[in-house]
């Protein structure tokens, strides 16, 4: 892949500007390359996280609280919501995540004193600086002020299959960013509904099993498989 | 919980029961309705399930979504309280190589309050493992002696299920099993696809009753068929001391409890005779000395051995004659493998909780294939087996985002199985358990050291497993989630599944052996040990139902020797 005159010249502009930035010829690169030849380092550091509780072995399970503050800055948290609402966007069976406020669910986790949760706020802060500064090395503009295509654009990049050794990062931040958006939209009553989850209600008696239209359908199933009834 | 109408320091107690999970409640439930006065010593806090457990709550309620942590290993919600697999100021340690977990909680209730509830009867060659293939050590009792008191317990705790009919997989005479509640759509397609291929798939037994269980005192409800049960059950339909034995025990007014009562050691009134026990108030460290006319460890497996580590005049501790004290260790062996069904995509939506965790599970199949030889590892092992709607895994999504994503996960939710193993382990001279002589708890207490190690067995056992499943998968056309490790990797660690077992283990002979077949030690003749500490062997059928019946066989033997002056 040749890049036309147009890309080198938006290339050697936002290189100009962005001393981190660096090339690497797509083609000598193993994995899906992203289609922009500009890709800035992952950031070096992070702040190390405020001082913070977890909320203990022995907590009030009947008054549930989070006890630890929340690291995100305002624009970062707007960004986490716009992030949202394109992972998981409105359609006709549900809201869109970021509007949901599943973005302070993010928040609630990448800012918790545990190891999983701090190697994630690794992964999403580092993303989020990353995200910030690809976006205006590309477009010369912050992620919220870029035109839907070029988010689009950028997204596609962080969700391919094999990524390229420079997007490996990049795309890992995607991954841990989209499994939170899973998590926290879906274990909401919002997201419940919207994978058609029935339960969580009590059905005295013996349980029911299957319906029928269920029944109907594993019958299709042992068919298909070539297996008997048991 | 703790007032009660028996005050011991009035009156001598009986007898002394440490410990209030399952032993301790059974010999709490049993020795009381015999007359005998008994004072229970927790460790753990005062605990009230009616009142702390928070049954209805969403996991969206919970910080974090209610997922595991250090704090809460099994999510926010889930009952354990005040411990987990650490406990606040109460170290262990291990020798070096070894990686072994230890979950304790530290409540009333113990360990029933969060528990898997599987409760597979243990079948003749479990006992007699030894005469089987020449590993091991033989049990002094056999599946006969103790057939009747699984009979009792069943009906006792409460267990639905059905029948087996399989080697070495007892079945239970007619109304000790409640009615089992029907499988679920992937229970159902493991079931059909297993048996195409020769693997059984039976109801499986679990300790929640499906039909009411009336009592004056604790009366219980059939389960609901909705909330988690490790989250603990206020109307009584999972099996927890705390909302059967214990309150039962104490409205006969021969109970007396006291929490946060951390037994340091067993005192001796002479050679080979127990006084009592001596404890550490958790809140004020005050010590204090209790007397009985005997004393029963039921402080879980490690905690009984740590004691009587720590008791008696030398390092070796009381009641170690035989020198087997600590050793002969083990837990069940773990292993967890996943698939994408694409059969199972998209399928019809219906209620799916019923009650807690399995309908159905796959029992050992191959002791044929076994004794012929044709197996490389010795002993059985299960698959307990899930898949129900619900998030899906993360490995079962594709890496896309926005409307596809969306139509992922409705596509996959109920789309993926999982088959879990757990496997029996062998006894090695390379796992045990130890006094740490340098380290010491928050009351002063030494601690435990352990030595773990897997054999051959277990990891060929584990790679034998692996296989199976993935058969299993492949005949349903699945896509395997499960990364490519080898058996060493694939195995959990020492202590996770939380089937410690036998380091003061029963046998014929006090040469050889702590216990005899009732859990009294050789060394003292008042003192008697009543959870798993007293295996001979695992078998890789889950404990508690055993440990439960081995309790109330022990009981009765101890009240028939109150009765026949025994302790006078």
């Amino acid at each position: 892949m040749t890049p036309s005159r147009r890309e080198t010249l938006q290339w050697m502009m936002a290189a100009a500007a962005l001393p981190l930035a660096r090339w690497t010829p797509p083609a000598m690169a193993a994995g899906h390359p992203p289609p922009f030849t500009v890709v800035v380092d992952w950031p070096a550091a992070l702040p190390p996280p405020p001082p913070a509780q977890g909320y203990g072995r022995d907590p009030d399970l009947m008054a549930p609280k989070v006890t630890w503050p929340l690291i995100l800055s305002k624009a970062q948290r707007a960004t986490v919501d716009l992030l949202g609402d394109l992972i998981l966007p409105a359609d006709e069976r549900s809201p869109g995540a970021g509007t949901l406020g599943v973005g302070a669910f993010v928040d609630e986790w990448i800012s918790a004193p545990y190891p999983t949760q701090r190697k994630d706020r690794e992964q999403v802060l580092g993303g989020l600086i990353w995200l910030e500064a690809q976006s205006r090395a590309l477009h010369g503009a912050a992620f919220a002020a870029i035109t839907p295509a070029q988010r689009a654009g950028l997204l596609d990049a962080l969700t391919v299959t094999a990524p390229v050794a420079m997007m490996a990062k990049p795309v890992a931040f995607m991954d841990t960013l989209r499994h939170l958006f899973v998590l926290g939209f879906y274990s909401l009553p919002e997201g419940k509904a919207d994978m058609g989850f029935i339960g969580d209600q009590p059905t005295p008696g013996d349980y029911p099993g299957p319906s029928p239209e269920a029944l109907t359908h594993f019958a299709a199933i042992l068919a298909a498989l070539g297996l008997a009834v048991s | 919980m703790t007032a009660a109408p028996f005050d011991p320091a009035a009156t001598a107690a009986d007898v002394i029961i440490v410990g209030s999970g399952a032993a301790g409640g059974m010999a709490a439930y049993s020795l009381t309705k015999a007359g005998l006065h008994c004072l229970m010593l927790e460790a753990g806090r005062d605990y009230d399930p009616q009142a702390e457990v928070n049954m209805f709550a969403p996991e969206s309620d919970a910080p974090l979504r209610g997922a595991s942590t250090p704090d809460k290993p099994f999510g926010y919600f889930d009952a354990t309280v005040g411990g987990g697999w650490e406990v606040d100021g109460e170290p262990y340690t291990m020798r070096e190589g070894t990686n072994f977990r230890w979950y304790r909680s530290r409540m009333l209730g113990g360990r029933t309050n969060h528990w898997g509830r599987h409760v597979p009867r243990w079948g003749p060659y479990d006992f007699k493992p030894f005469s089987r293939d020449g590993l091991g050590v033989d049990w002094p009792i056999g599946y006969d002696d103790v057939a009747p008191f699984y009979d009792r317990v069943e009906r006792m705790i409460g267990v639905n299920g059905g029948r087996i009919e399989l080697e070495n997989h007892p079945d239970s005479p007619p109304s000790c099993l409640m009615p089992p509640p029907k499988p679920r759509v992937p229970e159902m397609l493991l079931k059909a696809t297993c048996e195409s291929m020769g693997i059984p798939v039976r109801t499986a037994h679990t300790a929640v009753i499906t039909r009411d269980m009336p009592d004056k005192v604790a009366p219980r409800s059939a389960c609901f068929n909705a909330t988690p049960c490790t989250r603990g059950c206020t109307i009584g339909a999972m099996f927890q001391t705390t909302t059967s034995f214990l309150p039962m025990a104490k409205a006969t007014g021969n109970l007396t409890i006291v929490t946060d009562a951390m037994v340091s050691r067993v005192t001796m009134a002479g050679a080979g005779r127990a006084a009592g026990v001596e404890y550490v108030d958790r809140k004020t460290g005050a010590r204090h000395q209790v007397n009985a006319r005997a004393v029963i460890l039921a402080a879980g497996t490690c905690e009984t051995t740590r004691l009587l580590l720590n008791s008696g005049d030398g390092p070796a501790g009381l009641a170690n004659a035989s020198g087997q004290l600590g050793r002969n260790l083990t837990d069940s062996t773990g292993a967890s493998f996943r698939a994408y069904v694409p059969a199972l995509a998209d399928r019809p939506r219906y209620n799916e909780d019923g009650i807690g965790g399995q309908h159905v599970y796959i029992p050992f199949w191959l002791y044929e294939e076994q004794k012929r030889g044709e197996l490389d590892f010795a002993r059985g092992y299960h698959f307990e087996i899930g898949g129900r709607f619900g998030i899906p895994p993360a490995a079962a999504l594709p890496r896309v985002w926005g409307a596809g994503l969306k139509k992922a996960v409705r596509t996959a939710s109920g789309a993926t199985i999982g088959m879990t193993l757990r496997g029996e382990m062998i006894p090695n001279k390379d796992t045990y358990c130890e006094i740490d002589p340098g380290v010491r708890d928050r009351f002063g207490i030494p601690v435990l050291r352990f030595a773990f190690r897997w054999s051959q067995h277990e990891l060929n056992q584990v790679a034998h497993g692996r296989r199976t499943a993935h058969a299993v998968f492949k005949r349903m056309n699945a896509t395997i989630l499960d990364p490519e490790l080898p058996p060493e990797k694939l195995i959990t660690a020492g202590g996770e599944i939380i089937h410690e077992l036998g380091s003061a283990r029963m046998g014929a002979d006090a040469r050889s052996s702590v216990v005899d077949s009732y859990g009294q030690t050789w060394d003292v003749t008042n003192l008697v040990l009543m959870d798993g500490a007293i295996f001979a062997s695992g078998a890789h059928k889950n404990p508690t139902l055993t440990i439960l019946a081995l309790a109330l066989r022990a009981s009765e033997r101890l009240a028939a020797r109150f009765k026949s002056g025994a302790f006078a």
